[in-house]
């Protein structure tokens, strides 16, 4: 092969693809600065999640805490079948959700970098224009609701975000980017059809690109929350983890702004509100499962680089 | 394969029907989604000129078609005195933002690229990507750590230094550097693993072929690497021109913890439209600010996209 | 491959297909409920659904919005018109404008349904409530437009003291009566003083200090973030106007009481009395609510209820506390729409619904079951035949720690029984407390601001700028309260004052 030959006649490639020890030290100082700062706010949130109720009345969030307890973690396990349910309902919509909406982008996205596509221009601009105009909260509401029927079921969890442009632009510009066209023609000339020219010979170039977006994907369907507050009214049993806790800050927000109004009820509610840590051991149980699911993802974006893609 | 000039050009022209039959059942289930999901609830457009309120009988489309209609009247929240100060702010911040994330995200994912320790780079990108997962309501207990006035950090390490204690949540002076920071922190990993994955996608041979040449690897990155991912930069750009009129709430509502003092440098129009219309529900208002946003938005994209496509046809947005 | 695309469509297809069809001849009625703490409602209701199926006709849905989520949930039910809710929770405070909505159409008249069916409900609530639920409609006429629940009709603001560490420091509560919030500065002194620097003796939330120091209410319909209007009351006679003002709106903010509140307040700031965290907006609830636990205050606001002292969130605190109101009882529109059910008008069945409210309003046994379960289950009569939601082990019992909805939010209180914790005889005491809440001159009038609501948004804004930071002193109104007054002429003040001085000459002129 014609990579082999060059190697032999230039030596490693290795040692002309990197930069040298002094670059390197330099990029190793600026992003694990930055690494660093992006971690510290969570070692933070895990440090709270362990603080005493005390520490945090007496001195606020602090990084040294007076004092140390795990109060918050006992009283989570002690929400039981809610917990689990509800983590259980966190995966599921976001496998289901991630699935589909992968296939989908994929599928939307090649016919519209195929410069061959007679309504190439068409598909691309009704996709695009969503992204900037939109019919509103309520209008978006009652379509989904009464003539979707998503109400009170995982659909109404799974459907409204099935389809992002934005990401469809992106999963374009990673065809044009990765993708020669010459390869296709190739592919029709072989007497492949569309589908598995897309299937058997796109795909694995793309990966990197299916992986960045399914990574995407998979982290709103994540963190998504305010499908659930508009469409779960009287289904409980279906909501998902992050629902779980944005209704326990949104309550001690409004309780703590409306004391004086709610009466000598809200003192009986606000004594039953969950705690800070208790919302941070939360954090702490939404985040891990997302993060450990990470390099999942990252093996397809990153390590490509020394794989490459095949041409010629 | 027939011969013969005019059966051929025949079965092109079919198999061009077929191709284009069988390319649009891909673009299906997606179109079929918008449809639903995004063109029908868009005669929501029209409650930006209506007084909606609820008619007999009261459901939402006889509600929609028998509220008056009020001409521009709901976009009125414009006649502010404060609207020069949102307008600057919210167009101020994005393109100072905008500028910034482009060139440390593109900076960090060739950095990440080209570390030789791939365990170290891999470690980086995950780390980077964490603030994503954090929402900013977390993130401004954060930032009230360092700065709260009684226990915070920083004024705890004026007062040992025995310098006067900065009262930051009524002092507008650190404001425009912190939301920067913060910006910047929630959004590099996130943009930066789009460039990443573009610049994996980079066909290896080209760098070969540029270290035959005797380039540098600082001028392969020239060369080599920030052409490939030009388009992947020009159409985040273009994206990101688009949104230039809207605002990221959570940043400037829960970081700045919501201080009245801090408005002259924290409110942008997503945050002037809350505190305006949350309490009254008019929906007319927030339809017309939202309507603002995309008329802006649409504009800055549609020239923005214009200058590309003479400049650079292969990598405009439409 | 076109396989794999009808797959999907056919999965999406099954993913939505809504739960079954129910296979009953009863209409099913649905209610949405406010700040409501429940996982597991079957028990009650299938006891519910019983007992109303002859007497309403109609089978009982319930959706407990939560304290964070409802008015989220409320709003977008009201504006799209949503006939799957027939009830709704409203009332005149937090983002729930049961005037507005009123108004826009959005609530079912009941006048018709109260002269067909609610004689029970008009025997059950006081006179006043009704006519308290009897608004402007988008016809430009009034009319009862939601079941007004019976309970806390009047309101108070109240001085929270630390009497424990009062008394150590040597003052009496009488000390801080006869110094006054003027005069209070040598107590923080001395407490500052005995306590360490750390030590903030002065706990309030700003924007209730202000009036309770300045004796003004909440003008239903003002601004709602932060209120723009000020309404004096009378402390010597709450029936009557001020000799000064008389029944007028003033700007809030303009007045020289107003200013005398500021200078005050200031100086108690730079003084280190009140904790700066206070004055931001987000920062001070949180910070509040936790130094109340922790007892690490003196003195303190408190919009005041019956019974609050006895409540565990105060005794929990471990002190003594006294609290010290700042004028009688008084009934102003606000608290008299303080907790309502409404009837959407896209219900689809009004009259079952307003047929199930009247019985939940006046008769016992369903609010009973409504609002604390089923005895047995969420609850257990004691001998003496009080309710008693603990167990032996002194924890709640399972289904009631299922099972809390909000009382006060479901309608007439006045007919549970007592329970355990509060005390037998307590729901009495209770009613007479509010009995004897005196009317405010100004008691029904109601802001209309759809006129001005161009200026109220740039006013809430302006306001949103200046006035916690003023209310709390951190920051100097000899400097600032000026830039805050022109600020809020350059918004349209006087615009927005005209047009409620005018409602309230119409108002009481009738």
């Amino acid at each position: 092969m014609q990579t082999s030959a060059r190697k032999k006649i230039k030596g490693t490639t290795a040692s002309l693809n990197r930069f040298g020890p002094g670059a390197q030290a330099l990029f190793h100082v600026l992003l694990g600065l930055f690494a660093l700062l992006c971690i510290i706010p969570f070692v933070f949130v895990i440090i709270i999640s362990f603080t005493s109720e005390e520490s945090i009345r007496q001195i606020g969030y602090s990084f040294h805490p007076l004092s140390w307890s795990t109060q918050a973690y006992t009283y989570t396990f002690q929400l039981g079948d809610q917990l689990w349910r509800s983590y259980a309902n966190s995966f599921l919509i976001t496998i289901i959700g991630t699935v589909l909406s992968v296939l989908m982008c994929f599928l939307y996205a090649y016919p519209l970098f195929r410069k061959d596509y007679g309504y190439r221009n068409f598909f691309n601009f009704l996709s695009f224009f969503t992204m900037i105009f939109g019919g509103g909260l309520v209008p978006t509401f009652v379509i989904c609701k009464s003539v979707l029927g998503l109400s009170d079921n995982y659909a109404a969890l799974i459907v409204p975000m099935l389809f992002s442009p934005f990401n469809i632009i992106i999963m374009r510009t990673f065809f044009q980017t990765s993708v020669p066209t010459e390869l296709i023609e190739a592919a029709t000339i072989d007497g492949s059809g569309e589908y598995g020219t897309l299937f058997r010979i796109v795909f694995p170039i793309v990966t990197p690109g299916i992986a960045t977006v399914a990574l995407l994907v998979a982290l709103g369907y994540w963190n998504e929350w305010f499908l659930s507050l508009l469409y779960i009214n009287k289904n409980m049993n279906i909501i998902p983890l992050q629902y779980l806790l944005m209704r326990m800050q949104r309550n001690a927000d409004f309780l703590a702004k409306n004391s004086g109004m709610i009466g000598a009820d809200a003192s009986r509610a606000a004594t039953q509100l969950p705690s800070q840590t208790l919302k941070m051991a939360l954090v702490v149980f939404i985040v891990v499962p997302i993060a450990c699911a990470y390099p999942f993802f990252q093996r397809y974006v990153v390590s490509g680089l020394t794989i490459g893609s095949v041409k010629g | 394969m027939s011969i013969g000039e005019k059966s051929r050009h025949g079965s092109m022209q079919g198999a061009r029907r077929k191709k284009n039959l069988v390319l649009t059942t891909m673009v299906l289930p997606g179109a079929i989604w918008l449809l639903l999901i995004r063109y029908l609830p868009m005669f929501g457009i029209v409650l930006a000129f209506k007084n909606y309120k609820a008619q007999r009988p009261n459901t939402f489309w006889n509600n929609i078609i028998k509220s008056e209609w009020v001409g521009l009247k709901n976009f009125q929240f414009l006649k502010s005195p404060d609207t020069a100060i949102m307008i600057r702010n919210t167009l101020g911040y994005n393109i100072l933002w905008i500028a910034l994330g482009l060139v440390i995200a593109v900076a960090f994912a060739v950095m990440m690229s080209e570390l030789s320790n791939r365990f170290l780079a891999k470690t980086y990108q995950t780390l980077m990507f964490f603030p994503y997962f954090l929402s900013w309501v977390v993130a401004s207990y954060f930032v009230l750590a360092f700065l709260d006035p009684t226990s915070g950090m920083i004024p705890a390490l004026q007062k040992r230094a025995g310098i006067p204690v900065t009262n930051f949540y009524h002092d507008t002076t650190w404001w425009p550097l912190i939301l920067t920071i913060c910006n910047l922190w929630k959004n590099i990993g996130y943009s930066s693993v789009l460039y990443l994955a573009a610049i994996t996608g980079i066909d290896t041979t080209q760098y070969e072929a540029a270290a035959v040449d005797g380039a540098t690897k600082w001028q392969q990155i020239w060369h080599v690497t920030l052409p490939n991912i030009r388009t992947m930069i020009v159409i985040l750009l273009i994206m990101n021109v688009g949104k230039i009129f809207n605002a990221d709430f959570g940043l400037f509502y829960n970081v700045p913890q919501n201080s009245g003092s801090l408005l002259p440098v924290t409110q942008v129009v997503d945050t002037y439209v809350y505190r305006a219309y949350a309490n009254t529900h008019n929906m007319g208002m927030s339809s017309a600010a939202g309507f603002l946003q995309s008329a802006v938005g649409l504009v800055c994209i549609v020239g923005a996209n214009a200058i590309v496509r003479k400049v650079d046809p292969e990598s405009s947005l439409f | 491959m076109k396989r794999l695309v009808s797959l999907v469509l056919s999965l999406a297809l099954v993913l939505s297909l809504c739960a079954f069809a129910q296979a009953d001849d009863l209409p099913t009625i649905t209610i949405m409920f406010h700040g409501s703490n429940v996982s597991d409602d079957s028990v009650v209701l299938e006891k519910v659904n019983e007992y109303i199926a002859d007497k309403v006709g109609a089978k009982l849905e319930v959706i407990w919005g939560t304290w964070g989520d409802f008015d989220d949930k409320a709003t977008n039910a009201l504006l799209s018109g949503d006939s799957d809710v027939d009830m709704i929770f409203t009332c005149s405070w937090s983002a729930d404008e049961f005037n507005k909505y009123a108004k826009d159409g959005y609530f079912y008249e009941l006048d018709e349904l109260v002269d067909a069916y609610g004689a029970e409900l008009k025997a059950a609530i006081p006179e006043a409530l009704m006519t308290a639920a009897t608004v402007v409609g988008p016809d430009g006429e009034k009319h009862i437009y939601a079941v007004n629940g019976f309970k806390d009709t009047a309101t108070q603001i109240a001085w929270d003291v630390n009497v424990t560490l009062l008394n150590e420091l040597g003052y009496t509560l009488d000390d801080v009566k006869n110094l006054g919030f003027f005069g209070w500065g040598e107590i923080f002194a001395k407490a500052k003083e005995v306590k360490g620097d750390a030590f903030y003796p002065f706990l309030v939330e700003p924007m209730v200090a202000e009036r309770a120091v300045t004796n003004t209410i909440i003008v239903t319909g003002d601004s709602g973030n932060v209120n723009l209007l000020s309404y004096y009351m009378n402390p010597d006679d709450l029936t009557q106007p001020t000799e000064k003002y008389g029944n007028v709106m003033l700007n809030k903010f303009a007045t020289e009481e107003y200013k005398a509140f500021a200078e005050t307040m200031r100086a108690y700031y730079v003084a280190g009395y009140i904790d700066p965290a206070l004055a931001v907006a987000e920062t001070s609830n949180d910070t509040r609510t936790n130094a109340q636990k922790e007892a690490n205050y003196l003195i303190g606001t408190q919009s005041y209820a019956y019974g609050y002292e006895y409540s565990a969130e105060v005794t929990s605190r471990g002190i003594e506390v006294a609290y010290l109101p700042c004028t009688d009882p008084y009934v102003d529109t606000t608290v008299s729409q303080g907790a309502m059910i409404a009837i959407s008008s896209a219900s689809e069945h009004p009259e079952e619904s307003f047929k199930f409210l009247n019985l939940l309003n006046s008769d016992p046994t369903l609010m009973t079951l409504l609002n604390y379960g089923v005895e047995g289950v969420q609850y257990n009569l004691t001998e003496d035949g009080l309710v008693d939601f603990y167990g032996e082990d002194n924890e709640l019992l399972p289904g009631r720690s299922a099972y809390q909805p909000w009382t006060n939010g479901m309608g007439n209180v006045t007919i549970l029984p007592d329970t355990k914790s509060e005390g037998a005889g307590f729901r009495k005491a209770f009613q007479e407390f509010y009995a004897s809440g005196k009317a405010i001159p100004v008691l029904g009038f109601i802001f209309d601001s759809s006129e001005v609501e161009t200026e109220m948004g740039a006013l809430a804004n302006v306001a949103a700028q200046y006035a916690l930071a003023l209310d709390c002193g951190a920051v100097d109104p000899e400097t600032e309260l000026p830039k805050f007054l022109s600020a809020l002429d350059a918004a349209g003040m006087q615009k927005y004052l005209d047009a409620a001085n005018e409602q309230v000459k119409a108002f009481l002129g009738e």
